[in-house]
């Protein structure tokens, strides 16, 4: 978006105010957010908001907006996810009040709750009459990212969830599908609905094809490898800890059986697949060297070649393969909703009123439904009406199928692991990925990690960590029904 | 007007005349004050503070500043990770110092003859020490890319077939490569000092060894090492103390992986420190890190002051 297109919108959009939302019900919130904002005229937010593409929201699209409608300045700090939770809390031990609001992953709200870092939202969220909207986002978000024992700390804000890319045009070859039901004696699926049908699938397709196209690609590097273990783990019918004792059970047979897969996997994967994070993955499949892929929502929007001829998306590799992809749920059918974000407001702000009402005008129906649809900042449709609405579904030719894919995946998806402390036990599972890929026997691997879970279970407070876990666990999306 | 006596004696006859200092000695040290001060301030301070945190219980979510004993600091000793994460760092040392050395005070030696161009190869060789670690951890990282790196192509262009080298992955390689960047990056120091060193040897004394018929590896032996000895011994002293600190070519090629098998002090304190806000465990090991390096550091300089 250029300057110029910007402020067309910004206009439309200023008119859109003036004019509709006093008829729609659903942009009260927005509205509400932007009068009450206009005491606050002439001072300014911090916001902090992951680095790269995600913060060209705010900086080009969402921050002027709100500055030229409340004149309250927003500032963007720009911080990588894997630092993202380190400054919050750093920010907040040091008691600065730079930080006015916050982008926070779900899984660690509790931590930083915990720590005091987070102010409570629910006064704000009654006084601002914002209560009736945060019932429109999505269930599986709204009832789980949201609060923290039964208390308001973030607006959740992206719809982050894994989804299954395929090729249909390879999937749908008669001539594959004929070799392979008499190869493997079944219909091939399209697409895989488990595990197994997607080794069988994808390892043919490499042979079938005699390495031109490669099966599956996959994120294995371990910062991903760890929360599709996670997902995989739960699909395949693992359980991360006994309820009873809180022992780890990572190293079950289910959690060796996944390993042991990956590593199978690999000989028909790409080579060095094990090296390969969100963007080698992505370049793999949009040159259309992979059959098969797991991975965020954007891919999706890219491969069709939605938005790819913006500046801000000049490095996505252009897509060969547009038209050519199917979306569904990841084999096991209980999709993983990794990461993700909320925005909530720092306890150490010293302008917590503006800070909030910025975050409930983002995440409020209407101005939400204008973010996920910008094809470069990466926040993914999470309410009811970013995937019924008509205006996203003529985005491409496949987007209605797309946003199904996902609104199936929140229906249907698995939490992130949340307790005392999860990076921690997650830094396990990280770092058992890097062994496997060393060459390191996966029974040995997952016995080490298990024991430095039981470790760390032991520092944090046995009792302590078995509620957390039984609170989080207790979730219907926890684990497969 | 007589002139006041500078050494006035005692008041008593025959009392012991009592040495005074001369007037204004004690102002050299007023003098010094200041920057004694701001020494103390930046480099004193923050290691009785390390210490005193390492005594308290501050973790992510306690703040518990009262006397916790040493604790932390018993953990710390049964704590196999650290151990090993010293180890690994010992190992970079004992591996990276000795080729900085040897090839620093080759190219030094390649350096003394004045051959044309000299001032240009200088100048390109000591670029990397100008670029940022992380920078350079970042750069190898895509060098030895096994999809895009041209290292890896360069080696199928030698032995004729495709390389998919997982040089931060597979533990064979994940060693060389940390080495490789790290030599590549400060190579070029040692070669600078030993450099300016080598052009500071009596030449007197290098002719007179010529006549003798003394052998190159004896002149040198005999000539050269004891004139840049002192040189050397400080080369290695500051590069062996950048390497026991050595975190960002780890961090950007392996983040201490596979596993923990790369996992340096630096890397282990940070994860501890800023990933888990163990923050008063990270201040015990800081400060066991601390004596274990100020106790090499003393026996070293009083080994150079001896040898001198």
């Amino acid at each position: 978006m250029d300057r110029r297109q910007f402020v067309i919108g910004s206009g439309a959009l200023a008119g859109l105010s003036a004019v509709g939302w006093p008829r729609l019900a659903n942009a009260q919130a927005a509205q509400k957010a932007v009068e009450a904002a206009q005491a606050f005229r002439g001072s300014e937010v911090t916001v902090v908001w992951e680095a790269g593409l995600q913060a060209l929201d705010p900086l080009n699209f969402s921050g002027p907006m709100w500055e030229e409608a409340t004149g309250i300045k927003v500032n963007i700090v720009e911080v990588p996810t894997s630092e993202m939770f380190t400054k919050i809390l750093q920010e907040h031990r040091a008691g600065t009040g730079a930080y006015d609001a916050l982008n926070v992953v779900p899984a660690w709200m509790p931590d930083l709750v915990r720590a005091g870092a987070l102010e409570p939202l629910d006064s704000y969220v009654e006084k601002y009459g914002y209560g009736p909207e945060l019932e429109t986002i999505a269930p599986v978000y709204r009832d789980n990212q949201m609060k923290v024992d039964g208390t308001i700390y973030g607006l959740p804000d992206d719809g982050d969830v894994l989804v299954l890319y395929y090729r249909t045009d390879v999937l749908n070859d008669p001539a594959l599908q004929s070799e392979f039901k008499a190869e493997m004696g079944y219909d091939l699926p399209v697409p895989p609905t488990t595990w197994k049908e997607f080794d069988d699938v994808g390892a043919f397709i490499t042979e079938w094809s005699d390495g031109k196209i490669y099966g599956a690609g996959f994120m294995r590097e371990s910062t991903y490898g760890a929360l599709m273990f996670q997902e995989r783990f739960r699909n395949e019918g693992g359980r991360f800890f006994d309820p009873d004792t809180m022992k780890a059970t990572i190293n079950s047979d289910v959690g060796v059986k996944v390993f042991t897969d990956w590593v199978a996997e690999n000989k028909w994967m790409p080579k060095g697949v094990q090296t390969w994070g969100f963007v080698e993955n992505l370049a793999a499949f949009l040159a259309g060297d992979t059959a098969m892929t797991v991975s965020w929502p954007p891919y999706g929007r890219w491969a069709a070649g939605y938005g790819t001829d913006t500046e801000a998306l000049s490095w996505v590799p252009k897509s060969t393969i547009g038209g050519k992809v199917g979306y569904a749920m990841t084999p096991g059918g209980h999709p993983q909703l990794a990461l993700g974000f909320a925005l909530g407001v720092s306890s150490s702000s010293r302008n917590k009123e503006a800070a909030y009402l910025f975050c409930q005008w983002l995440n409020s129906a209407e101005i939400s439904l204008q973010r996920v649809q910008l094809p470069y900042a990466l926040r993914d449709p999470f309410r009811d009406s970013h995937f019924a609405s008509e205006e996203y579904k003529s985005r491409w030719p496949e987007a209605p199928q797309y946003l199904q894919a996902l609104q199936d995946g929140a229906v249907n998806g698995l939490l992130d692991l949340s307790i005392i402390q999860t990076d921690r036990y997650e830094e396990v599972i990280r770092q058992s990925v890097t062994r496997l890929w060393s060459g390191e026997d996966p029974k040995a691997i997952l016995d080490d990690a298990a024991a430095q879970w039981d470790s760390l279970t032991e520092r944090i407070g046995l009792e302590k960590q078995k509620a957390a876990y039984a609170s989080w666990a207790s979730n219907p999306a926890a684990y497969p029904a | 007007m007589t002139q006041a006596d500078p050494f006035p004696l005692s008041a008593e006859a025959g009392a012991r005349p009592v040495r005074r200092r001369p007037r204004g000695t004690g102002f050299k040290y007023w003098m010094i004050l200041p920057a004694v001060a701001v020494i103390l301030l930046i480099g004193l301070f923050p290691v009785i503070y390390t210490a005193m945190k390492s005594v308290q219980n501050i973790t992510m979510f306690d703040q518990d500043f009262s006397y916790n004993g040493f604790i932390h600091y018993k953990t710390l000793l049964n704590d196999t990770r650290f151990w090993k994460a010293l180890a690994h760092t010992l190992i970079f040392v004992a591996v990276a110092l000795p080729l900085e050395l040897l090839l620093g005070l080759a190219m030094a030696y390649l350096f003394l003859d004045r051959l044309p161009g000299r001032p240009i190869f200088v100048t390109l060789l000591v670029l990397p020490v100008l670029v940022s670690p992380i920078v350079a951890g970042a750069t190898w990282r895509l060098l030895l890319d096994n999809r895009y790196g041209p290292i890896n192509q360069i080696i199928g262009w030698i032995t004729g077939t495709e390389q998919t080298l997982l040089w931060s992955v597979d533990p064979n390689l994940v060693y060389p490569a940390i080495i490789l960047a790290e030599v590549w990056q400060w190579t070029p120091f040692m070669f600078l000092l030993l450099w300016a060193a080598l052009q500071n040897v009596d030449q007197s004394q290098m002719e007179a060894a010529e006549l003798d018929g003394a052998s190159w590896w004896r002149t040198f032996r005999l000539v050269v090492l004891p004139s840049i000895w002192p040189v050397v011994a400080i080369a290695v002293l500051i590069r062996a103390l950048d390497l026991f600190r050595l975190f960002d070519v780890v961090w950007a090629l392996t983040k201490g992986g596979p596993g923990t098998m790369t996992e340096t002090i630096s890397i282990y304190a940070y994860v501890q420190g800023f990933q888990q806000f163990e923050t008063s465990y990270t201040a015990a090991m800081a400060f066991m890190v601390i004596i274990i390096l100020a106790v090499t550091v003393t026996i070293v300089l009083r080994k150079i002051e001896i040898d001198r």
